[in-house]
């Protein structure tokens, strides 16, 4: 393009305090949706302009009748559609009062082998370098015959401040995987968990090649998994809010 | 006001279904109609996030139409916004435990969350337009780069809004305006307003805070 402007892909070093009323438009580019994300996931004040912004973009919408049919369609859906575990749960938070639920599973029908392939194709098995070599193959054939159960069930989420989480689970094995991860800071490693009961288990730090990571973990009776980011090296239980949470 | 009218100024260059432009006319509402108190809905949306899916029925009803609206606003396209209005809804069941009415409203979340889905959907088809080269109509497929300001406020059936959009500068508005119609994210909006892209971003942020003390929006 020989636009006139020069710096229409100009540095994004500016402060991402900056982006925040352009992101509660949605009117950035992913990366800066990521920038403006990870202000978010440290900085309250940021988030509290965020919670402004949107109110004033949402003063805009003008409400208009969805088409009548909608209405039986979507009510007839949930009742068989899960839902998400609460932010926290399992950290000793305040949850409203009510039993427990009993963990959901995502069922993926038809779409189990296009999904399962999303998976196994562009991760790298971050394994411990430490690892024998009969335990790698252990591994790769444990997720193999995850791969080949056509139970297996996957879930997904989005990561606060970027990365794509899945979680593959046959029987009680849970194969978690991310894409498009940022690179944790120099004194910071990701961290998973293991959600158990009201408690979080550590399984183990990770660190991202290429934005890619996964791990294979034993997660028999946890109703979930999490991703922190810790201090390097991790910690015996988190120190901040989840980047994600799946629940198995 | 001949809704279908400016709807037809507004998007002078898209060929879109008769019907849906239509329908836009038909289905605009002033002012927005509550139909439900802020604390029932909210009450209704706790109810959800325990799992009880009779509570969703009047969730729906309450916020459909903000999203319906929200979407409709963006895609311009009935069925396209439909089809985000459905898995708006389906996601605020699936993730009602995570409303936070702390942070805003319900109906600002589920807004919320419409237009990010109906952004990424006009974004997807652009994208989609522009790798088999099928759009030799300008650089952005869809969306409302054509968008005369003046005429989008007068889609604004919220009077306060439009009043409030008056208070802003002239150069305020019109980078506001395209961000929000037009599906584009602020360095295209400064590349069709010809400006420099830090510029537009700031003439956003600084139209977006007038708006917010124009409408009195302030959680403290």
């Amino acid at each position: 393009m020989d636009g006139p402007v020069a710096d229409g892909e100009g540095p994004r070093t500016d402060d991402p305090r900056d982006l925040l009323a352009a992101y509660a438009l949605d009117a950035v580019d992913d990366l800066d949706r990521r920038v403006v994300e990870r202000l978010l996931a440290s900085d309250a004040d940021a988030r509290r302009e965020l919670d402004e912004h949107r109110a004033v973009v949402a003063a805009f919408t003008v409400d208009a009748d969805p088409p009548a049919s909608l209405r039986d369609a979507v009510l007839g859906r949930v009742a068989s559609t899960p839902q998400v575990a609460a932010p926290g749960a399992g950290r000793g938070d305040a949850r409203p009062g009510g039993p427990a639920r009993a963990p959901r599973r995502w069922v993926v029908v038809a779409a189990v082998a296009a999904a399962v392939a999303a998976v196994a194709v562009p991760t790298t098995l971050a394994v411990q370098a430490r690892q024998e070599q009969v335990r790698l193959q252990t591994q790769a054939d444990a997720m193999a015959s995850m791969l080949a159960d056509p139970a297996a069930e996957i879930v997904r989420g989005e990561m606060v401040g970027g990365g794509d989480a899945s979680a593959l689970v046959s029987g009680d094995r849970v194969l978690f995987s991310v894409t498009d991860l940022p690179q944790a800071g120099a004194a910071e490693d990701y961290q998973l968990w293991l959600v158990e009961g009201e408690g979080m288990v550590s399984a183990g730090v990770f660190d991202a090649r290429d934005g890619s990571a996964a791990l294979l973990v034993d997660a028999a009776g946890s109703a979930g998994v999490a991703v922190t980011l810790e201090p390097a090296g991790g910690s015996p239980q988190p120190t901040s809010d989840p980047l994600v949470i799946l629940e198995t | 006001m001949g809704a279908s009218a400016v709807a037809d100024a507004v998007h002078p260059r898209t060929s879109r279904p008769c019907a849906a432009v239509g329908s836009l006319g038909q289905t605009g509402r002033v002012p927005p109609v509550r139909t439900s108190e802020p604390d029932a809905l909210d009450a209704a949306l706790a109810a959800c996030a325990e799992g009880d899916p009779a509570a969703f029925a009047p969730v729906y009803d309450a916020l459909a139409p903000a999203v319906f609206g929200t979407a409709l606003g963006v895609l311009r396209d009935h069925d396209h916004a439909a089809e985000v209005t459905q898995e708006v809804m389906i996601e605020v069941w699936q993730t009602a435990v995570r409303f936070d009415a702390s942070r805003g409203s319900a109906r600002t979340w589920v807004v919320t969350m419409a237009r990010r889905r109906a952004v990424d959907r006009v974004r997807a088809e652009q994208s989609r337009r522009v790798r088999d080269q099928k759009d030799v109509d300008g650089r952005f497929a869809g969306g409302g780069h054509d968008v005369v300001a003046e005429e989008v406020e007068q889609l604004l059936e919220s009077a306060a809004v439009r009043r409030c959009l008056g208070s802003l500068t002239e150069t305020q508005r019109e980078s506001v305006v395209r961000a929000y119609f037009g599906g584009l994210t602020y360095r295209e909006v400064a590349l069709e307003l010809g400006a420099a892209v830090p510029t537009v971003k700031s003439r956003i942020r600084d139209g977006l805070v007038r708006l917010r003390d124009c409408l009195g929006v302030n959680r403290g």
